[in-house]
């Protein structure tokens, strides 16, 4: 007992310098981020308080900055050609990897990420995805879309060592996206096995910065409730590392909800408004500054910013937000 | 024959030496099996991970500040990675180790404005992702080991140990004109409270062995408490005991003060430790309820001294003291350290001294009250003292 109490006078000491830092519940982005200032300069000062304290190097974000980058820029849109063979390899196997700083994960992965990689086609593309099973449990790659039902990776379950080849033509054109569907089903796609699969149509997008964000969650104690929400699979990386872009430049999101356990998901921008195309498979927009998404739904989104500094984005359920799915833009 | 005594000596050592055998058989096959341990656990299959699961000692509230004790339980080293409140994972700073030992503590401390007497519930999520959630009833500023709080909770202890066995105490006059039947009931009616008394600390000391954490808990702590305390008053009513080899009179009255007095620190002990944690409102009512409920335990400890016994007054404070005081430094305990595994011990201490007390004043009963036990006066002075904790305990 004595012992604690020499603890306890040791802490009081120690934590005389810290600065409270105020509640996290207010989800208004603080005065301090005023828009002229850099985001890299944010983070130093600790005295920040709420989200502020949210940014920068402070942030309890794992990994370094650009670690996400073939998760988040998606491969170059090709030009109308039909017949054009598309081909990707992914190979599904456990990996575990941080989720949240300091925190791992025992993940089932197609290529070592959660989410998988970005797979990209332009409609009547033949695409081809030779998959190989080297997880330790049955997997398949179930694709949305249009294509013959021998393709759908419900029925042709590949076993462990075994390998399958899915060829059909990418169609119809939109925001898709692809995941494991061996039973359990819940287990296959919390464990991690998902991913963006995105489609061109005919007549090329307008250019644009194109960002791909697939937002999900992570069970890491497996009582079926999510501990950490992330946008690409970290928890509070964006909010860590800022996605820099341009003002007047039009940015192009393809969105994707695949968390497992909770029915929706969704993503608020502070400061600005978005058309939001709805599976991004017709021309119809909303405009908006937030979109919810049901478990598997996912939509495109086009912003132009029109005023530059540090604008967040985040999950409106506040409990999403505060356990990892956050980020900011950094707008020059 | 002095050679054959040093040899028949000599020997006995050397069987002395022969019990350190076994001993150092025991360290060596330990060790073997620590080498080559890894190997024995192929043969059997693969062990289960670590739950990973940390035990929160103490959640501290400070203005601006959470502080939160936790201790490794498991034999695995475990790593605090994350930490939230209220499902919010939130900045903090380690007082202590990140990584764990087995039975080592670190003390997080998070920046933060939480909100008075409401709610509030704190995570620890390891490493493997395995979660630790507390859940605070209210979140009620921590009391500082200052003099006021000190004070504070001598006055609790004093309001509902001292003053209640005081007041019983005053019976002592009336008791002594009572007829030897009617002291016999109230003698009956003293063990009935005890061993109320006894139940309600053993039910209270498995409850909270039974939230411990599997590595510092188990019913071996409890019996651990329960043993002591039992076997150390039969060691002192025994000393005491007079020719007839029963404890009469004022020794029984002092054996019944300490079995009340250790029940005392437990309870003192549960109220500080309530306050501290936000669980109990202190309201006149609270503190009224357990006045009328001790007062019981005052006619306990008057009973057997008006059976012949001769006390002087101050003779009389002295056994309300040990009756009552103790709930001062269980408050103080309690408020101010909080520890579970001394409140295991504490209740269970409380339990096995009042059993003990029990049956000092079940044997008295049976040489000293007309008609022993089995008399109707006695029965119903048994019952009566359960129903009177019962009944006086339902104003807590």
């Amino acid at each position: 007992m004595s012992n604690s109490k020499v603890t306890r006078r040791q802490l009081l000491a120690g934590a005389a310098p810290v600065v409270a830092a105020g509640p996290l519940c207010t989800l208004a982005a603080s005065p301090l981020l005023a828009s002229d200032r850099e985001a890299t300069h944010l983070g130093h000062d600790h005295a920040l308080a709420g989200h502020a304290a949210m940014i920068g190097e402070t942030v309890p974000a794992p990994g370094e900055a650009h670690d996400l980058d073939q998760l988040l820029f998606p491969p170059q849109a090709l030009p109308h050609d039909p017949g054009r063979v598309r081909e990707y390899t992914l190979t599904a196997y456990d990996k575990q990897i941080e989720v949240a700083r300091g925190v791992t994960f025992n993940a089932w992965t197609y290529n070592g990420t959660v989410p998988g990689p970005i797979i990209r086609a332009t409609e009547d593309d033949i695409l081809r995805v030779n998959f190989t099973n080297g997880g330790s449990h049955p997997h398949t790659i179930h694709f949305h879309g249009i294509h013959p039902g021998d393709m759908d990776g419900v029925f042709e379950i590949v076993q462990p060592g075994d390998s399958f080849s899915y060829e059909f033509p990418a169609r119809p054109y939109g925001m898709q996206l692809y995941h494991c569907h061996a039973t359990p089903l819940k287990k296959h796609i919390h464990k991690g096995l998902y991913g963006a699969f995105i489609i061109d149509p005919k007549e090329p997008r307008p250019p644009a910065r194109e960002l791909v964000m697939v937002m999900n969650g992570y069970d890491t104690d497996g009582d079926g409730e999510n501990n950490f929400y992330t946008v690409n699979g970290r928890a509070f990386y964006y909010a860590k590392y800022p996605i820099k872009v341009k003002k007047g430049e039009l940015v192009r999101i393809y969105l994707a909800n695949l968390t497992e356990f909770d029915l929706i998901n969704s993503l608020h921008l502070h400061g600005e408004f978005f058309r939001y195309y709805r599976t991004g498979s017709t021309d119809h927009f909303e405009y908006t500054d937030t979109v919810v998404q049901a478990q598997g739904e996912r939509g495109i989104l086009e912003i132009e910013f029109h005023n530059t500094g540090v604008f967040m984005f985040h999950a409106h359920q506040s409990e999403f937000a505060e356990l990892g799915w956050m980020g900011f833009f950094d707008v020059r | 024959m002095e050679s054959g005594s040093v040899a028949a000596r000599l020997g006995g050592a050397r069987w002395r030496l022969w019990a350190l055998v076994p001993v150092i058989a025991l360290v060596t096959a330990v060790s073997l099996f620590a080498a080559g341990g890894g190997s024995l656990l192929d043969l059997v299959g693969r062990s289960p991970p670590p739950v990973d699961e940390l035990h929160v000692r103490r959640v501290e509230f400070h203005p601006g500040r959470i502080k939160v004790r936790v201790t490794n339980p498991q034999r695995e080293e475990i790593t605090i990675a994350s930490v939230t409140v209220d499902d919010a994972v939130v900045p903090f700073e380690l007082d202590g180790a990140r990584t764990l030992g087995r039975l080592r503590s670190s003390t997080i401390v998070i920046p933060y404005d939480w909100v008075e007497d409401e709610p509030i519930s704190v995570g620890v999520t390891s490493s493997t992702g395995i979660e630790t959630v507390e859940e605070i009833a209210a979140a009620v500023e921590t009391p500082q080991a200052s003099a006021r709080g000190f004070l504070g909770y001598a006055v609790i202890g004093l309001l509902v140990g001292v003053l209640p066995v005081a007041l019983g105490l005053a019976w002592l006059p009336s008791l002594r004109r009572a007829s030897p039947r009617w002291l016999g009931a109230f003698m009956a009616l003293t063990a009935g409270l005890l061993t109320f008394l006894a139940l309600e600390a053993l039910s209270e000391a498995l409850g909270l062995q039974a939230a411990l954490p599997g590595g510092l808990g188990g019913v071996g702590l409890v019996l651990l408490g329960v043993a002591s305390t039992y076997l150390l008053l039969t060691m002192f009513s025994r000393r005491s005991a007079g020719e007839r080899g029963t404890v009469g009179g004022l020794a029984l009255a002092t054996l019944v003060a300490v079995g009340i007095g250790l029940h005392n620190l437990g309870e003192g002990l549960a109220i500080g430790t309530s306050f501290a944690l936000g669980e109990l409102a202190l309201g006149s009512f609270f503190v009224v309820g357990f006045m009328v409920h001790n007062v019981t335990e005052g006619l306990g400890i008057a009973a057997p001294i008006a059976d012949g016994g001769r006390a002087s007054l101050g003779r009389l404070a002295a056994l309300a003291l040990i009756a009552g005081a103790p709930a001062i430094p269980g408050a103080w305990l309690g408020g101010f350290v909080t520890s579970d595994v001394l409140g295991v011990l504490f209740f269970a201490g409380a339990a096995g001294a009042a059993l003990e007390v029990v049956v000092e004043v079940g044997r008295y009963v049976a040489r000293h009250a007309p008609g022993g036990l089995g008399s109707s006066h006695v029965l119903g002075g048994y019952l009566a003292g359960i129903a009177v904790m019962y009944l006086t305990g339902l104003l807590v």
